[in-house]
């Protein structure tokens, strides 16, 4: 793994209509934050190039429309994706709720080849607001009970956070992509690994 | 989804008899890991000895080529393959292939015999399916990407009996196997809806090419460049081909020549020709309908009776600024064309009373309903967040509290009361503001509104029905307006047309200023030149970006990218002329067919499947026949066209009433 070539992270952004998706991801790739920003249509990307352990990588970060009946078309865009960051609005509990459902959605969708071990990331957003819904306590236990996904508390607005939330998405996607690295070298030996997972999954799906 | 009647039985062969594509096979027990999460199509098949089974095949088991002469083989994506088969298309080529994976694929396939199976359930909203034919064991669970499982447990049941278990609704148990399903296979036979079922030709064709590959593959090229170029008669033998290509060449639409080459092989003459579009006219665009010419276009009591001159004109030329208030109410079906002054006060008045009655309803609403009604909430809650980020940056809904966009709110408000089903989704607000600013007026607004959303209601669809259909619609026309583009888009995942998604939800609102989508809306609410000419505008736009797209090797993520940054950077003038352009240019091929017919909303030439006529789609008109009906189609029936002659072309520009006016 001590290869230099260069390396391409693909960041999904998921959550509910208006939690802040697009600004999260300007203000990590621009640094600005805009009351602007229109509700997003289809979907748009940017990239960043970051440097994770000594390593220069080139984050892609992908934004998609949050409601509902828009996420048959975003299947296209999760392909290939090496994390995946979950965002709700601390002051809009149903937000919360979404989390999971949005998490399933994108192990279906995206299949990822190890969906148990898939890097996960779920960001609070609006913590700068004071009418806040749900604590960090309520939140932080959801994320452990999920195979202990790293969680952060973010303000789009005010910077906050946002910087380190990414860092740690990159580090995770880079680890990632790294597990895919080795995949492809020893592929028999995957093969049976996933299996495994793959029966324990088939056990859960039952249960549902 | 495509359901079968095949006529050749070849005896040795499964017959298809239900297909669903875009099937992912999650879980299979028994099966490596490597097999699953791939896609492919999930079919009802029926045995050589009749019996019946459920049949999951991997897709790279079909490959499928837009281009007869490519040497190589490329999988198109699967959205394309769904509905190219659904539509039985034949414009483009369909070729069965046996690929150096063949066997290993073949070995992947699922079989489950419907006399075996005892269960199956199907969850997570319908789009996922496990059957098992031992109790406790769900032995296969397959994902439905595409749309979800109704219609395929739909037809299963049709062939199986079934019950639902008392625990579980989502369960069925199969009661008694495979007992109605002789008579109903009799029946969909003599229906013979469907005289054709490409999947069968592709399945055909496998089976043939592993006998006598050499052979099979030389007669199917020979056979589909007949029916791409030549349609049915050439596929009959009815009319020599050689003659065909005489025909098409003594129309010598330039380049044709170049392009056709014939090669002898021992048995077969290969035949390719390179369909040629005739040049692109280029048309001027007009100048905008005017204060006077709209004032002497009403009668004295102000009906306007000349519906189609004025939606020429403004089709030419768009609106002149002044009296776009009055004239985009017409356009957008809140005044009726015929109506005089008097009917016209009366009728707004009605309006009015029934916007604020409509608005009364959630206006009324108080706070322990809007509690317990969370249906309701969300939609306000959704409608909020969209309205405080839609258009900020003009000066019109710029700024804290601007009372605009408590109006912009209200509208959408009533209007989610107005059709609560369809309620609020985004892309609305994106919508109405254009027309808030240029009316002013709430309930005006209100019911142009109405009248814009009735025109796109299906962009908005729960299920993206509308959407996934019009992005399969230009790729269709992309394919025969812009073949080189398209194929290159298929090659780079962008086959799907995806990167067009905000184009066609808001009609290209976020791609132009205000001055200039205001322009694009009111001509393409004429809907002239024929239907569906919004997409000639993707078609246009991405025409121009061809050179760029394919000579920078753009992929999947450049492609969007590139596509995404041309917001604010087109030209609308330019556009509308070049699609007008190509418009013409689809019209006059003479390989032109039904397919796009039927998109474009002209006349098919197969009038006796009429019914289906989307499925039939290998007829190729006679030229003259079909140019002339087109253009006629373009007009109405009345009228005597003032035709433009451009490189050989008849072009009907505009009616003699038209002409009138415009003098």
């Amino acid at each position: 793994m001590s290869s230099r070539k260069k390396v391409l992270l693909k960041v999904i952004i998921l959550g509910d209509s208006g939690v802040g998706k697009t600004s999260l991801m300007n203000q990590f790739v621009n640094k600005k934050f805009s009351n602007q920003y229109k509700a997003t249509i289809g979907a748009d990307f940017l990239t960043k190039e970051v440097i994770v352990d000594d390593r220069i990588v080139t984050m892609q970060i992908w934004d998609t429309a949050g409601q509902e009946r828009f996420q048959s078309l975003g299947v296209a865009f999760y392909r290939g994706a090496d994390c995946c960051v979950l965002v709700f609005d601390v002051t809009a509990p149903n937000t919360f709720k979404s989390l999971e459902s949005w998490r399933d959605e994108f192990l279906i969708q995206a299949s990822p080849r190890d969906p148990d071990n898939f890097p996960f990331v779920i960001l609070g957003n609006k913590v700068d607001l004071d009418n806040r819904a749900v604590s960090a306590k309520r939140a932080q236990q959801w994320c452990q009970s999920k195979n202990d996904i790293p969680y952060f508390e973010t303000s789009a607005k005010e910077a906050v956070n946002v910087e380190l939330a990414f860092q740690t998405i990159a580090r995770n996607a880079l680890a990632q992509e790294t597990e895919a690295e080795l995949y492809n070298e020893f592929p028999d030996q995957i093969k049976l690994n996933a299996n495994d997972n793959g029966r324990n999954r088939d056990g859960d799906n039952c249960a549902c | 989804m495509s359901r079968s009647s095949s006529l050749e039985d070849i005896p040795d062969q499964c017959k298809d008899l239900f297909t669903q594509d875009g099937v992912l096979l999650k879980a299979c027990l028994g099966r490596p890991v490597t097999d699953l999460n791939s896609i492919g199509m999930l079919c009802i098949v029926q045995n050589p000895d009749q019996t019946k089974s459920i049949e999951w095949r991997p897709n790279d088991l079909i490959t499928i080529d837009s281009d007869a002469q490519d040497q190589e083989w490329a999988v198109v994506n699967t959205i394309g393959i769904t509905m190219s088969f659904a539509k039985g298309r034949r414009q483009r080529t369909l070729s069965g292939n046996i690929t150096s994976d063949y066997a290993t694929a073949r070995a992947r396939i699922i079989k489950i015999s419907l006399d075996e199976l005892k269960t199956f359930r199907v969850t997570r909203n319908n789009q996922q399916m496990q059957f098992s034919t031992k109790p406790g064991v769900w032995q296969t669970t397959f994902y439905f990407q595409h749309g979800n499982a109704e219609i395929f447990v739909a037809y299963l049941k049709n062939h199986i009996k079934t019950a639902k278990t008392r625990h579980d609704r989502n369960t069925y148990v199969v009661v008694e196997p495979n007992i109605e399903s002789q008579v109903l296979n009799r029946s969909f036979a003599e229906l013979d809806i469907f005289t054709e079922n490409t999947t069968d030709v592709v399945w055909n064709l496998m089976s043939n090419l592993r006998q006598r590959p050499y052979e099979t593959t030389m007669e199917a090229f020979s056979k589909l460049t007949d029916i791409v170029y030549y349609g049915n008669e050439g596929m009959n033998g009815k009319r020599d081909v050689s003659e065909e290509v005489a025909d098409l060449l003594t129309k010598s639409m330039s380049a044709i020549e170049d392009s056709t080459t014939l090669t002898r092989t021992d048995e077969y003459e290969v035949i390719s020709v390179k369909p040629t579009l005739p040049p692109r006219p280029s048309i001027p665009r007009g100048t905008p309908l005017s204060t006077e010419k709209w004032d002497g276009l009403q009668d004295t009591e102000g009906r306007v009776t000349e519906v189609e001159g004025v939606k020429q004109l403004i089709f030419r030329g768009g609106v002149a600024h002044s009296i776009r208030q009055s004239v985009w109410k017409y356009l957008l079906d809140y005044h009726p064309w015929h109506m005089t002054h008097a009917e016209l006060r009366a009728l707004t008045k009605k309006r009015t009373e029934e916007y604020f009655s409509m608005k009364l309803q959630w206006r009324s609403m108080t706070e322990g309903q809007e509690a317990r009604f969370s249906e309701y909430r969300d939609r306000k809650s959704l409608v909020e967040k969209d309205v405080n980020r839609t258009d900020r940056t003009h000066p019109f809904y710029a700024g804290d509290n601007n009372p605009n966009l408590v109006i912009l709110q209200d509208i959408l408000m009533t209007y989610v009361m107005y059709n609560f089903d369809l309620g609020y989704v985004q892309g609305m607000s994106d919508i109405l503001a254009p027309l808030l600013l240029l009316l002013g007026n709430e309930v005006d607004s209100f019911w142009c509104f109405v009248g814009f959303m009735d025109k796109i209601a299906s962009n908005f669809d729960m299920d993206q029905a509308g959407m996934k259909l019009q992005l399969v619609q230009l790729q269709q026309l992309l394919l025969f307006a812009s073949p080189e583009l398209a194929q290159h888009l298929a090659q780079k995942d962008s086959g799907n047309m995806y990167f067009c998604f905000r184009w066609l939800l808001v009609w290209f609102k976020r791609e132009f200023s205000y001055r200039d989508i205001m322009r694009l809306w009111e001509v393409l609410w004429t809907e002239l030149p024929c239907a569906n000419f919004h997409l000639l505008i993707c078609v246009a736009i991405l025409d121009a970006e061809k050179d760029i797209l394919i000579s920078k090797d753009y992929g999947f993520t450049e492609i969007l990218k590139h596509v995404n940054d041309l917001s604010m950077c087109l030209d609308v003038d330019k556009i509308l002329s070049t699609a007008e352009g190509i418009y013409h240019q689809v019209v006059s091929a003479p390989h032109l067919t039904d397919q796009i017919r039927v998109i474009l909303g002209l006349p098919t030439l197969n009038i006796s499947t009429s019914t289906h006529s989307e499925s039939e789609q290998a007829s190729t008109s006679k030229v003259e026949n079909g140019t002339d009906r087109n253009e006629r189609n373009m007009f109405g029936q009345d009228m005597d066209e003032g035709t433009l002659e451009y490189n050989g072309i008849q072009i009907s520009i505009v009616t003699k009433t038209v002409w009138a006016l415009l003098a």
